[in-house]
């Protein structure tokens, strides 16, 4: 898993942008989904990446797995992630 | 902060560069730059006034030049367009692609097309470019040929051609004009045809050369009103194959909203100024004296001077005050 070919990402104070140059097309990211981009580009698995939230974030409900596979699915639907 | 938080801002609706407010970022998503004046063709409708001869006597230096790019690399601009006049032309054009796409920002070429030969191509995609946008404004070579004074439809099209038996990926840009407004729906089919992955078009400008022109070139609102009714539907037609892109906004409609949403983009001109909006004539820096980031700095502030709201509530009573555009004004 990686940031497509034309998908440009960069940090912001408010988080971060993704841009998918191909269709020219922005996507504000706010501080926790700007750090899952970051992982992400940095090489890490899905699996990995749940892991590491699940130290960082309390998830009492058991809620997180699902969220991030959530929002993974969404970076993909959109062409923002390729394998 | 919750986790539940990323999932709601995933679903937030997408935007464009230009939809982008600029105000939150810490560096422009798009800098597009008019690499040079100097053109080998002298288009009707130009609005840089590019041509033969035409280059600025002050273009920047093969210092400042690479000093400028590697500005943009330290920002992580992540997008950018050579433009000009004809950016082939520049005699560093491929030492220039070569340093943006070696740094991983992603670049596109507008182009002519008509210096476009197979090794050229095969280049331009060894180096990775995004994409080559290429204005062909019309569907024949009669049109075509009229337009662009000192082109050749049959050049322009073996340049498409050329780039996408190289695996560049082909952007069409189309002007409408009197002499090839009726020919925009056979426009798009050809431009697929060639292989086109996004056609691109809007209104043209008065500006530039189509000052001394536009009583021949001008289409009336009813032929306007036809030519975006034919891009509805071929975007619906061409849905999956080929992007059918078009702004149908007219200019004061889309600088009154600028006026209040800045663009996340940077017009470069050949000697380094640097432009609030390509429909402007203010000047909001100077790349040869100041950084990019300064400029960047400064960038939302000159869209609040005064003279820029005047000069469109102007443009709102003398729509023909765009022939001006080319006399700077330096916030």
């Amino acid at each position: 898993m990686k940031l497509a070919k034309y998908t440009k990402f960069r940090e912001e104070k408010f988080g971060g942008v993704l841009f998918e140059t191909r269709a020219e097309k922005v996507f504000s990211l706010n501080p926790t989904a700007a750090a899952i981009v970051r992982a992400i580009g940095s090489g890490c698995d899905e699996a990995a990446l749940i892991e590491r939230l699940q130290q960082r974030f309390a998830d009492s409900a058991g809620a997180l797995e699902g969220e991030v596979r959530t929002f993974i699915a969404d970076l993909r639907s959109q062409g923002l992630l390729e394998d | 902060m919750a986790i539940t938080s990323v999932v709601a801002q995933a679903a937030v609706p997408d935007t464009t560069p230009a939809a982008t407010g600029s105000g939150d970022l810490g560096a422009p998503l798009y800098i597009a730059w008019q690499v040079t004046n100097e053109c080998n063709l002298a288009c009707l409708h130009c609005i840089e006034e590019s041509g033969p001869g035409k280059a600025f006597r002050d273009e920047l230096s093969e210092e400042q030049i690479f000093a400028f790019l590697r500005q943009v690399v330290e920002l992580e601009v992540p997008y950018l367009s050579f433009s000009g006049g004809e950016p082939t032309l520049h005699p560093l054009f491929f030492p220039m692609v070569e340093y943006v796409c070696a740094r991983k920002a992603q670049l596109k070429i507008e182009t002519n097309a008509h210096g476009l030969t197979a090794e050229r191509c095969e280049r331009l995609k060894r180096v990775g470019v995004k994409a080559v946008q290429v204005s062909l404004d019309g569907a024949s070579r009669e049109t075509f040929n009229r337009i662009r004074v000192r082109g050749d439809f049959d050049r322009a099209t073996e340049g498409i051609r050329n780039l996408r038996a190289a695996g560049v990926p082909v952007e069409i840009n189309y002007s409408p004009t009197l002499f090839n407004i009726h020919e925009i729906g056979r426009a798009v089919d050809l431009a697929c045809e060639l292989g086109a992955d996004s056609f691109y078009s809007g209104r043209t400008m008065y500006t530039g050369n189509a000052v001394k022109t536009w009583h021949r070139l001008a289409p009336s609102e009813e032929q306007y009103e036809k030519f975006f009714a034919v891009l509805h539907a071929k975007s619906r037609e061409y849905r999956g194959r080929m992007r059918v892109h078009f702004h149908e906004m007219g200019l004061l409609e889309e600088l009154r909203y600028r006026l209040h949403h800045p663009a996340a983009l940077l017009i470069v001109l050949p000697n380094g100024l640097v432009k609030l909006i390509n429909a402007l004539p203010f000047v909001c820096g100077d790349l040869r004296r100041q950084s990019l980031e300064a400029i960047w700095a400064h960038f939302q502030r000159a869209w609040q001077d005064p003279r820029v709201a005047q000069f469109v509530a102007d443009l709102d009573a003398d729509p023909t005050r765009t022939a001006t555009l080319h006399q700077w004004v330096y916030l």
